[in-house]
């Protein structure tokens, strides 16, 4: 088998809580407590759990948003865990983050096109304005929006609209792998279905690897190829999606599946 | 947004901030024109004509030295407008730079916050006095001291608010985009702190114009050859009983200047992002 | 005459000197023990139904234009606000969305219990702590007699929400109205609260009125359902009726925009568009931009409610047809 993309072995982060009052006791909180998985190339890995289980913490983490406490993350062979800002920092290109919140993620002082073109001029991807406005113009077609967009500012857009300029943010740097934070979570029902369908279709044009974290099953099961179910910090069960959905073998996965509220169309369940 | 879209979203329904703008738009004007406006030179001394009532030629009257009051008053205008610039700048460049760097980087924070805390100890006056005896008496000194107690608040304010701004979303993005410490500062947080730091701007406008007064009334503030209504005060305050003129325009311009710049503080805090409104309180 | 009756319900806003339409002719009506789900997307006007229906508008921007609502007959509009506070709490409650902050931070969640039992009820503060550690137990929280002293914040978000199951239930109202009451909580956390609300309704026959924008959710709970999009009643029938025949595209798009966990599918049908904000006019039906049936007729005049089957109402010009 030829070397995963991304290799993550017993990771772990643990957050320290202030004591309460000046002696208090320090308490320790484990929310990533020895995850391990791969993610092979052109593969879409979902991590799903309830909140608190730490999948957003696992996102976070290969981000360099949160500080690892220990173990291995293996991004084409290399551990960049402990890896320096400046060391890191050629990586952001191949690893990139969906975030969930689509009021938040845009700066609502600056104009569509200086989002989308400051990950350009950090990577050198463009020398000049004109270069960024083309390839700002062709990414924002290929989410669905009229290139026009960029010379707004984000409070003029929906929440959905705004969700496809964050993953235009993502896909103009064309990286290897991105990590889906609670990306549809957001979004309502009907633009979520948009939403979804778009990060499909890019992702099976691209060839991209996901780890797509989120707290929604039916969501998961339409977009992964492998599941890893967390609790409580740890993978508790992870596999095809096939196996997960329709044989789980974890008490826990088989309470989640049981929980989901159903419609039944005419006689037939859904 | 341009500015007289701003203009009119600031002070719309706000008929008291509109005349309170306006007034300092006169007082800009005042300082601006000085020297065509005013009908004497304020410097000029006429012992024949000490203490005249307030008429004509004089319409303020005229002090203890024959200088025509209304003239002093208008170049005093001068006075108001640069220490009230100048205090603003020194203010929000040393105050801004220290909160948002002490929130940026927390460590350099810890250490630079405490700083802060202990000159906040001191009252301003108190303050003002220490650092004023310390320096010899000059424009630039008056500005630089009562900047620098003005940078106190503007530090912790800016503190609180980049401390929000650090935690938000699009930080994290562009944080992953590969946006080094320079870009976040200079292209995602400051540009967020305008607003707030406009409206802190007026207020520390307003409150310098007291300092000032104060200053100048202890005799510690601008040289005595400077006109400015802090100094006129000072200077003819024995004479209330004989000519009380000479107290009260220049109290009264004192006292129209800082309401009206609260006023317009108000106004443009009340228009300003919702997130910070609670982080203001003035000054 | 049914516990609840909805006529015609009109709500406006009034942003910048004119007066906006959010909510339009709506209509529906709520029997005892009966269970009406209330479903549709952000900016259909669900919430503010709800909070119309309880008095919780305010009245200087956002209010009622037109319409009835009529409680146990009791015209709701036009009733004095002091009657209409020994309905509130008493015969009539509701539970919100964020347990969080509809409960208050610095009182135990007991008192606030007692706080509203004693309102309603002339009872003595222990008979009321009595009753209160009753009606926890009653919403399955454990240890309830010491649980009753804990603030809301020592509570997890499943918990607290029931306390205001608890509250809400304190003197047995015979309407319930939940707006959104699972959506904050995970979905094992759902599936007891949505169990206890299904078993207490049995036990004290309430009716209720749960608002969500969960399809799964409202199919699973409710015996019948109205879909609301932009302000207005889309379709309204019976959950079996519904679902046997969707008869509004909308209602169809929504079922097939939602990924489920039983199948899989490669691409979902997404309906196309957003929905318009409330500064945009519409001529005709407020769904037409985004309908795939969609004609010149749909554009210009707004159908009127009519009866697809019986019991089952649609407001469409085409109801019932799937391909153009």
């Amino acid at each position: 088998m030829s070397e995963p993309l991304l290799r993550i072995a017993n990771l772990k982060t643990h957050f320290q809580t202030k004591g309460v009052g000046l002696f208090g006791k320090k308490k320790v909180i484990k929310a990533v407590d020895g995850v391990s998985f791969h993610i092979a190339p052109r593969e879409v890995l979902s991590l799903v759990g309830e909140s608190g289980c730490g999948k957003s913490t696992v996102g976070r983490t290969l981000t360099h948003l949160e500080k690892a406490t220990s173990g291995e993350a293996r991004f084409e062979g290399r551990n960049f865990l402990s890896m320096t800002p400046a060391e890191f920092r050629p990586l952001r290109r191949e690893i990139q983050m969906i975030f969930q919140d689509p009021f938040a993620s845009l700066n609502p002082r600056l104009k569509i096109e200086q989002t989308l073109g400051e990950p350009l001029f950090i990577h050198g991807l463009c020398k000049t304005w004109d270069e960024a406005r083309t390839k700002i113009a062709a990414m924002l077609e290929t989410v669905g929006m009229d290139p026009k967009v960029m010379a707004r500012h984000p409070h003029e857009f929906s929440g959905g609209q705004r969700q496809r300029i964050g993953i235009a943010r993502v896909m103009i740097l064309k990286p290897k792998l991105v990590i889906a934070d609670e990306a549809v979570s957001a979004l309502d029902v009907s633009i979520q279905a948009q939403v979804l369908n778009l990060i499909k279709k890019l992702q099976r044009d691209s060839g991209v690897s996901m780890l797509f974290i989120s707290h929604d099953l039916g969501v998961v099961r339409h977009i992964s190829d492998r599941v890893a179910v967390m609790f409580e910090g740890k993978i508790v069960e992870i596999g095809e999606k096939r196996q997960i959905f329709e044989a789980p073998e974890h008490d826990y996965t088989r309470k989640l599946l049981g929980s989901i509220p159903r419609v039944k169309i005419g006689k037939e369940v859904t | 947004m341009n500015a007289v879209n701003f203009l009119r979203a600031t002070f719309k329904g706000r008929k008291l901030a509109t005349v309170g703008f306006i007034w300092l738009c006169l007082i800009a004007l005042a300082a601006i024109a000085a020297p065509l406006i005013a009908p004497f030179d304020p410097l000029e001394i006429d012992p024949v004509g000490r203490l005249a009532k307030p008429g004509w030629p004089n319409l303020f009257g005229t002090d203890h030295f024959g200088r025509d009051t209304f003239s002093r008053a208008i170049y005093g205008a001068r006075m108001t407008v640069i220490i009230g610039m100048g205090s603003v700048i020194v203010a929000l460049v040393a105050g801004g730079a220290v909160g948002m760097l002490s929130a940026y980087f927390t460590r350099l924070g810890h250490f630079l916050m405490r700083g802060v805390d202990v000159l906040m100890a001191f009252p301003a006056l108190l303050m003002a006095l220490v650092l004023i005896t310390l320096l010899e008496r000059s424009v630039y000194n008056t500005i630089l001291v009562i900047g620098i107690v003005y940078a106190t608040t503007t530090a912790r304010i800016l503190y609180g608010m980049t401390l929000k701004l650090k935690g938000e979303v699009f930080v994290d993005a562009a944080i992953c985009s590969g946006a080094g410490h320079n870009s976040i500062l200079f292209r995602h947080i400051l540009p967020n702190l305008v607003s707030p730091l406009l409206v802190q701007a007026s207020f520390i406008f307003a409150f310098a114009q007291l300092q000032a007064a104060a200053l100048d009334f202890l005799g510690l503030g601008l040289p005595p050859e400077v006109p400015s209504w802090g100094n006129m005060l000072s200077e003819e305050r024995i004479y209330i009983t004989r000519a009380p003129w000479l107290l009260i325009y220049p109290g009264m311009l004192i006292v129209l200047s800082v309401f009206s710049m609260n006023l317009v503080g108000d106004a443009l805090r009340d228009s300003i992002d919702p997130r910070f409104k609670d982080d203001i309180a003035g000054v | 005459m049914a516990l609840l009756e909805v006529e015609n319900l009109e709500i406006a806003v009034s942003s910048k000197g004119k007066l906006l339409p959010i909510v339009q002719g709506v209509s529906f009506d709520v029997d005892d023990n009966e269970t009406l789900g209330i479903v549709g997307e952000s900016g259909c006007g669900k919430s503010l139904t709800s909070l119309a229906i309880m008095g919780l508008l305010g009245g200087t921007t956002v209010r009622i234009t037109n319409g009835n609502i009529r409680f146990e007959g009791v015209d709701l509009l036009t009733l004095p606000e002091k009657d209409r506070r020994t309905i509130m709490g008493n015969r009539m409650a509701m539970i919100f969305q964020e347990p969080m902050t509809s409960l208050n931070p610095v009182y135990r969640i007991g008192d606030q219990i007692i706080e509203n039992l004693r309102q309603h009820e002339n009872l003595s503060y222990a008979k009321a702590r009595d009753r209160a550690v009753e009606l926890l137990t009653l919403v399955r929280i454990p240890n309830p007699g010491e649980r009753v002293d804990s603030f809301p914040h020592q509570l997890s978000g499943g918990q607290r929400q029931r306390v205001m199951i608890a509250m809400a239930l304190s003197c047995d109202p015979k309407l319930l109205i939940a707006d959104e009451p699972t959506t904050a909580l995970d979905v094992t956390v759902q599936k007891e609260v949505l169990d206890l609300m299904a078993d207490l309704q049995k036990r004290m026959g309430t009716a209720i009125v749960l608002i969500s924008h969960d399809l799964g959710v409202i199919a699973e709970t409710c015996d019948k359902i109205a879909v609301m999009y932009r302000g207005r009643v889309a379709e309204a029938a019976s959950t079996a009726d519904l679902f046997t025949e969707l008869a509004h595209p909308y209602t169809r798009g929504l079922l097939n925009s939602i990924p489920f966990v039983d199948r899989d599918i490669e691409w979902l049908e997404a309906i196309p568009g957003r929905v318009p904000t409330l500064e945009e006019e519409l001529t005709g039906c407020a769904f037409h931009p985004r309908c795939a049936l969609a004609t010149d007729l749909c554009s210009l005049i707004v159908p009127d409610t009519s009866q697809f089957k019986p019991g089952h109402a649609v407001q469409c010009h085409f109801p019932g047809k799937v391909t153009s």
